[in-house]
Formats: structure tokens, C-alpha cells, sequence
């Protein structure tokens, strides 16, 4: 196997890097001293295993920034909210990020379990989570994490919810009744084939009895064990005196059920066994499906605790005591180090600092921040230390606050009645009518033997199997074709609405736009020098900044630039000296204009001067996503309305307004304003899609009829979203649009087959012209054929 | 033919066997990752190979 890119993250190598390390005899190479670090450490540690049997390369692995957050957490009262002690050993759930398949999940457990302090861990790759428990007194919580962190991962605390702990359990439980459904029609229908065969070549009626009676025995468990969902369903639908699609299956698994047993009892009739199996079994593998994808999509969205900050510093005289974020009271004073998270809203005490509030603001652009002004809690200290006095608790911070919001519009997502609920409402109503309206007639009027078995074809060829199929096996097909391409629907109702769609609203920072830095374009002032090479010069010197700026040079690395000295100059820029071949030095300023001691550059953000001589000068801006153009023309073809909501109120907006042409823009919204312009569409009847990436957006996931969050957003924006796009190509939607569509045709073509075919068998059973077996002949086929017809949904 | 009336029981109790065990797998968590235990197989069998050298380079704690 040859690698072009990095062998540990298969990212492009910087040119004139030089990170190389003997693997097995073969020279590999690295593109950065992250990723060789992590490789070292795999290969030292014996688990060189894992490259060989990887599926997709591992993440860009950062140094560990040392020990910095991570000593927090070993303080006694974070442990306590945090983990759970059992016999001596402390349980701890850990979220992981940078899991890509299941060799990962093989190396974290390795590498864990060689310690033995470590009691067991068990690492799940689907979900990203793992869960460790271990002996405190022998062992660091901070050592596990910087341990996992060595390998390339990053873990952090976790506590699922309690909906999470009741989807697992009942995730478990499906399996056990998809497992009692599949066996047992496996068996039932070995047994019905005996009796097929007894048909045509004859059978001594003591053994069709006897394999009757074992058939009946091996289909009671479906009936009560398997099926118990569809019954209970159906069972509050009646009592609420309603029909939903759940009441029809659990009429045709029992009447089906007990005419069978019926006639195994009396030895008339026919038996029906193998057709309650596979319709029960059917239709479980197309719920457990379904509802796999769901936990999975919520799962791995799931890690919302991880905004929330943990832990946080507390001054006390001379002294900081690492604490629980949760517990922090007004009037304390926290120390925040570069890279941090604020953990409370506060007053800056003394530094300064520039600090990223795009967590909250959607605004990409640090904020510099100085002795007494506010700062909130959850956004990121960048490069310099804050000591912060606390002005409220947590909970009632402005994080809190956006997700308290967000709880509050939960409960006002626009409903649409399901359009198979309302057909199955109809349908049933009238087929029972007429099964018992039949009876009767045959009862009194014609052949009083007789009535009993045509009112049994009547609701047997009419049974509803391909009715109540059509819907869901062509979602499950959608949704498996769409999870394919990278889109995950955790919320099945949006494949219905997205078809009517007439208005789209989106977010502009880092959901229509980048949402970083990068460069517009750059000027040279001194033509003694290359403008590559000075890039790549400002991009070496960058590297030492946490600054989002720094990250915009990032693609311009080389490292056969060398430089000393670098300082940090919080909030205004960075100098260092540039060593040159010959070994002279050059004196080198990058940085704002003022910073740089140059006129000043209106529109450029960064300057870089060598020896005070203005050399170079960049112009930075938030770029759009280069497939935008193309998205927003193919929507408005589509005839939709589109509408810019952003908290930005700076010319950008103007700026992307003029060049995509949306119907509406609003500007400077602040979360509730964006909810109500939302809310304020969906009363005027449209049908509403959003796409955002940040916390701010996320309340207004819960007004639209359909959320979109893309995968680079905020763990919380895509808890709450109705689609999450796990790759960040914003064409997803035009396909998402497109699936729902081709879905919705499935369906239509699926119920059309089903009630036509009902019309038609219903006059001729009705009249006695249909055996009870032609009758499951014809349902079958039925069946087979909507199912069919959804499976074309998985091709192409 | 009546060999059937022992056959078919016998058969029966494989089916209740086999469901046994697939419960008890359920409940002791093994499917809660089909991609992990998927690949386990590929890992155990290394394993043995180089056991040597795993044992030669313990971590430093």
C-alpha cells in the first residue's frame, strides 16, 4: 500500500517537511509533529495492527496542548458530577472524537486495558463513546484522557441523557423480537412446506395434524412476543378512539392467527401460519431498521454536555483551586488560560485577550476583550490569560439560556398529519363494514356453512399487509439510499413535508459561508521577494498563534522555513527573527497595520514587515462555500423562496445578498428574532426548511417544518436537527430534496398497487369465488411487489 | 414417517437453544457495535503472532 499524503492522517504533506519514522522497515512519512508523535506512540505500544486493518485514515492529530485543561477534572467535585462508584471501581462514560472506524475503537481499548489500574473499557466506534472503569486511588482521570490523547483522539467526559439509556434498551429489545420472528418463520415454513407437498401427493391426516399443531406452537411466540408492538399501539389507538396503521396489522396477525388455530384445533379449514411469520417478521426488520438509523443519527449527535464547560479555575488568594463549572456562584473569580473555555458569564477582572464567541454569535471574528468587559460562557479563550469574575451561575448564562429556548420550542414543531394514517383510517373502516356486512348475508341468506370461510377470504385476500407495507418499506429505502450519500434523517416525518416545500431560510456564517478566515487577496510592496515564500513565511510564524487568523495561512505551511524568537503579541500580532542560508537574521513583524508600524492598509487585516519595511500586505474574508452559487440557483429553479437569516450586521451581508440574490434577507438577528421570522412564515402557510450550523440557530430548528445542520456545526445545532450532512458539501440538499421526492412517488405507486388490487379482489371474494388459499396467493404477491417496487429506491 | 414425532421436537429444542443464546448475547451488549466485533477477528488472530513483542514493550506508566 502507498500513501501519497501523511501515512498516520492521509492529509497533504507540507513541502520541505521532513517527519519521517521506520515502520516495519519502510520509511513512512508525516505531515505534521502531531501525527508522528501519535504514530510513535502506536508503533511503540506494539499496536502497529491497526494501520494494517483500518477502513479510513485516522484524523490530523494535534500536539497535546500539555495537561491543560485535562488537571481539572481531577478534582474531587468534578469527579463527583461525573462519574459513578461502584465496589471500589469509578465508571466514567467518555465521548471520543476523531473515531473513524473500528480499528480505532480496537487501538483506544488496546492501549487502555495494557494499564492496570483499568478495570475494563469498552469503546463503541458507532457511537463514539466509551465507557472505562478503573481504580481512582492507582490512577488519574487526566492520564486516561492524555493517554487516549497520545493516540490521536480526544476524549472527553460525557453523561448520556436518560432518553439515550431508554433507546438503548429498547434497541436491544427489537433485536431480541426481530431474532424470535426470524427463526420461527424459518421453522413455520419448513414445517408449511411438508403441507404444501401433503396437498398434492396426500398425507396421512395424523401427521398434517401433527405438524398443525407444532406450527401453531412455534407461531404463538410471534403472535404475542414479536408482534406486542403493533398490538400495544393499536390497543391506545382504539382506546383513544382512533385508527392508526398498527390497528389493520394487528387485525390480520390475529384473525389470521386464530382462524389457523381454529382449524388445527377442529382439523378443517386451512392454516395460515408461515403468511402471520414473515408478515410479522417483515415488518419488524422494517421498524428495526428504521429505528437503528434514528439512535445512530442521535447518538453520535448526541455529546451535548460537551459545550457545556466542565471545569473551571478558581482564584482563592494565591491560590487556584480546579472546580466544577456548575458549581461556580456570582462574585468568584476564575482564571482562564489560552485555549480555554470561559466557563461562566462574567467581567473581565485584568488581561486581555481575544476571545471566540462563535459558539453563541455565529460571528466568526475574535473579539478582543480587556478589564471589564463581559464575556460569556462557552465561547474560547484564545491567546492571552483572563481572570473573570463571575456574575451568574451557569445555568443561567447566555448558553444556558439558548438551550433553555431551544427546550421551550420543542413542543411548537408544526404537525402534519400523516397521509397513510388517514388512508388506513378510510380503508379499515370500510373493509370491516363489508367483512361483516358479507357474513351476515352468507349467514342468513345464502350458505350458512360457507359464511364463516368467505368472510375469513374476504379479510384474508384484503388483508392489509401490502397497504401498511407501502409506506414504510419505501422510508426505509430512502433513508438508506440518503444515509449512503452522507445525510442522515433522524427524523422520518421530513421526507413526507419535503416535497411541498416553499421556502428555505439559511444561515450565513460558516453554514453559506466558511465560516474562517481565508485569503481574499494578498499585495506585494517589495519586489525583492517572493509572494509565495512570504506567505509560507507568515504561515511558519502563525503556527505559534491560537488566533483564527493564524488558521488561514494553515495551507501555505512549509517548514523549510526557519524561524527564532517568535512572541506573541496579544490582540495585535507577532514578531520574530527569520534565519536566513547564510545565517543572518531578519527582524520580521506580522500583524494588524497598526501593530506593524505601516500606513495603514484599509482593507487589508494582516501586514508583514521586514526590517520595519512594509513587504507584504493580505486582505482576509469569510469565504463562500464554492458549491453555494450553483445550490441557490438550483433551488430557486425549484420555485422556493429564499431567505438569509444571520446575526452578522456587517457589509458582508450586503456583499453575499448581491451576489446569490435572495428573496429575503434579514440581518442582525439575534436567536429569538430568528425564531420568530420563522414562526411568522409558518403561520403564513409555507412550508419551511432551515439550514444552519451554530448554537444560535438551533432554536430555530424546532419553528421550521424541516432542519438541516451540517456537520461542521455545533454538536448542539445537531442534536437538534432534523437532517444532519455528514459531509460539509452543501449540494446534500438539492439530493435530500431530490430523495423525498423520488420516495414520495415510491409511496404513491405503492398505494395505488395496494388499493387497486383490494378493489378488485374484494367484489370476487365477497362473492365466494376466492379459496382462502388463492386468497394468500394473491396477498403474498401483493406484498412482494410493493416491496420490490421500494427496493428500487436503493439502486443508483 | 413416525420418526418425525421425535425429530421434530428435538429440532425444536436447537431452535430454543440457539434463541438462548442469542438473548444472552443481546443482553451482555455484544451487538451494541456491529462494526467493532465485526472486525475483532482480524485483531485476536495477530495477536498471538506477535504476543512476543507486546510483552517486550510494556508502556511506561
Amino acid at each position: 500500500m502507498s500513501y501519497s499524503g501523511c501515512f498516520h492522517c492521509n492529509e497533504v504533506i507540507p513541502k520541505g517537511s521532513d517527519f519521517t519514522l521506520s515502520i516495519e522497515q519502510q520509511q513512512r512519512q508525516f505531515c505534521c509533529p502531531g501525527c508522528l508523535a501519535v504514530a510513535e506512540t502506536i508503533i511503540d505500544q506494539g499496536l502497529g495492527d491497526y494501520y494494517k486493518f483500518r477502513t479510513s485514515p485516522a484524523n490530523k492529530a494535534q500536539l497535546v496542548p500539555e495537561q491543560l485543561q485535562l488537571v481539572s477534572y481531577d478534582s474531587a467535585e468534578v469527579l463527583a458530577d461525573l462519574t459513578q462508584n461502584k465496589n471500589d471501581q469509578t465508571h466514567i462514560e467518555l465521548s471520543i472524537s476523531g473515531i473513524s472506524c473500528a480499528a480505532c475503537a480496537w487501538l483506544i481499548e488496546k492501549q487502555l486495558k495494557k494499564n492496570s489500574a483499568i478495570h475494563s473499557v469498552s469503546v463503541n466506534s458507532s457511537t463514539a463513546r466509551c465507557i472505562v472503569s478503573w481504580d481512582l486511588k492507582q490512577l488519574k482521570l487526566s492520564d486516561i484522557l492524555t493517554n487516549i490523547s497520545q493516540l490521536g483522539y480526544q476524549a472527553a467526559p460525557f453523561m448520556a441523557d436518560q432518553e439515550e439509556a431508554v433507546q438503548q434498551a429498547e434497541l436491544r429489545r427489537f433485536l431480541k423480537r426481530l431474532a424470535v420472528s426470524g427463526i420461527m418463520s424459518m421453522q413455520v415454513m419448513m414445517l408449511a412446506f411438508g403441507l404444501y407437498f401433503g396437498e398434492y401427493t396426500g398425507i396421512e391426516p395424523q401427521f398434517e395434524g401433527y405438524l398443525r399443531w407444532i406450527s401453531l406452537l412455534l407461531t404463538t411466540p410471534v403472535v404475542f412476543y414479536s408482534a406486542k408492538p403493533f398490538t400495544l399501539s393499536a390497543w391506545r389507538a382504539i382506546k383513544g378512539r382512533e385508527l392508526n396503521m398498527d390497528v389493520p396489522v394487528t387485525l390480520a396477525v390475529f384473525y389470521t392467527f386464530i382462524a389457523s388455530a381454529y382449524a388445527t384445533l377442529f382439523g378443517i379449514g386451512e392454516v395460515y401460519f408461515e403468511s402471520v411469520c414473515m408478515f410479522v417478521f417483515l415488518l419488524q426488520l422494517g421498524k428495526f431498521f428504521e429505528f437503528r438509523a434514528r439512535a445512530q443519527a442521535r447518538a453520535a449527535t448526541g455529546n451535548l454536555l460537551k459545550i457545556m464547560p466542565v471545569s473551571a479555575r478558581l482564584v482563592q488568594g494565591n491560590e487556584l483551586i480546579p472546580t466544577s463549572a456548575r458549581r461556580l456562584e456570582a462574585g468568584q473569580v476564575i482564571l482562564v488560560q489560552a485555549g480555554e473555555t470561559i466557563a461562566a458569564d462574567g467581567v473581565v477582572l485584568s488581561g486581555e485577550s481575544s476571545v471566540d464567541e462563535s459558539m453563541l454569535t455565529g460571528e466568526y471574528k475574535a473579539v478582543s476583550k480587556a478589564s471589564g468587559d463581559f464575556v460569556m460562557a462557552g465561547s474560547i479563550n484564545h491567546d492571552g490569560v483572563l481572570k473573570v469574575t463571575v456574575h451568574q451561575a451557569l445555568a443561567s448564562s447566555r448558553l444556558g439560556q439558548i438551550i433553555h429556548l431551544q427546550q421551550q420550542t420543542l413542543n411548537q414543531k408544526p404537525q402534519i398529519v400523516e397521509k397513510t394514517t388517514q388512508l388506513a383510517r378510510f380503508f379499515i373502516q370500510r373493509l370491516l363494514v363489508i367483512a361483516f356486512g358479507t357474513f351476515l348475508v352468507w349467514y342468513f341468506w345464502l350458505d350458512q356453512e360457507r359464511a364463516f370461510w368467505v368472510t375469513l377470504s374476504v379479510l384474508v385476500a384484503t388483508c392489509p399487509c401490502a397497504l401498511t407495507l407501502a409506506t414504510p418499506t419505501a422510508i426505509t429505502c430512502a433513508l438508506a439510499r440518503l444515509n449512503r450519500k452522507g445525510i442522515l434523517i433522524k427524523n422520518q416525518q421530513v421526507l413526507e413535508i419535503l416535497p411541498q416545500l416553499t421556502s428555505v431560510f439559511l444561515d450565513k456564517t460558516g453554514s453559506l459561508t466558511q465560516g474562517r478566515f481565508s485569503i481574499l487577496r494578498s499585495e506585494l510592496h517589495d519586489t525583492l521577494y517572493d509572494e509565495a515564500r512570504l506567505l509560507a513565511l507568515i504561515a511558519r510564524i502563525e503556527t505559534y498563534s491560537e488566533h483564527p487568523i493564524a488558521r488561514a495561512f494553515s495551507s501555505y505551511l512549509s517548514t523549510e522555513i526557519k524561524v527564532e524568537q517568535v512572541q506573541v503579541h496579544v490582540g495585535s500580532g507577532l514578531s520574530a527573527l527569520w534565519r536566513q542560508d547564510d545565517g543572518s537574521c531578519l527582524d520580521i513583524k506580522v500583524g494588524s497595520a497598526a501593530f506593524c508600524a505601516v500606513q495603514d492598509q484599509t482593507a487589508a487585516a494582516v501586514c508583514c514587515t521586514i526590517n520595519t519595511q512594509l513587504v507584504l500586505s493580505v486582505e482576509l474574508s469569510d469565504a463562500l462555500r464554492p458549491e453555494v452559487p450553483a445550490l441557490i440557483s438550483a433551488l430557486k429553479q425549484r420555485g422556493l423562496t429564499l431567505s438569509m437569516l444571520t446575526g452578522d450586521s456587517s457589509a458582508q451581508v450586503e456583499e453575499v445578498q448581491h451576489q446569490l440574490q435572495f428573496d429575503q434577507v434579514f440581518k442582525g438577528c439575534s436567536p429569538e428574532q430568528k425564531v420568530e421570522h420563522i414562526q411568522q412564515a409558518v403561520t403564513q402557510g409555507d412550508k419551511v426548511l432551515m439550514l444552519g450550523d451554530g448554537i444560535n440557530d438551533s432554536p430555530c430548528f424546532h419553528a421550521a417544518h424541516v432542519s438541516v445542520a451540517l456537520d461542521s456545526g455545533t454538536d448542539l445545532s445537531k442534536n437538534q436537527a432534523d437532517v444532519v450532512l455528514l459531509h460539509n458539501d452543501l449540494n446534500l440538499v438539492q439530493e435530500l430534496i431530490e430523495g423525498a421526492v423520488l420516495a414520495q412517488r415510491i409511496v404513491k405507486q405503492n398505494l395505488w398497487w395496494a388499493v387497486g388490487y383490494n378493489l378488485v379482489i374484494i367484489p370476487l371474494a365477497v362473492a365466494g369465488f376466492v379459496s382462502p388459499y388463492i386468497a394468500v396467493i394473491g396477498m403474498s404477491f401483493s406484498s412482494i411487489l410493493v416491496v420490490s417496487n421500494s427496493l428500487r429506491l436503493l439502486k443508483a | 414417517m413416525s420418526i418425525i414425532y421425535v425429530l421434530i421436537p428435538i429440532a425444536i429444542l436447537f431452535v430454543c437453544i440457539g434463541l438462548g443464546i442469542f438473548f444472552w448475547a443481546v443482553r451482555s451488549r455484544q451487538f451494541d457495535d456491529l462494526n467493532k466485533e465485526g472486525m475483532s477477528i482480524l485483531f485476536d488472530e495477530k495477536k498471538q503472532n506477535s504476543s512476543q513483542t507486546d510483552k517486550d514493550q510494556q508502556p511506561p506508566q
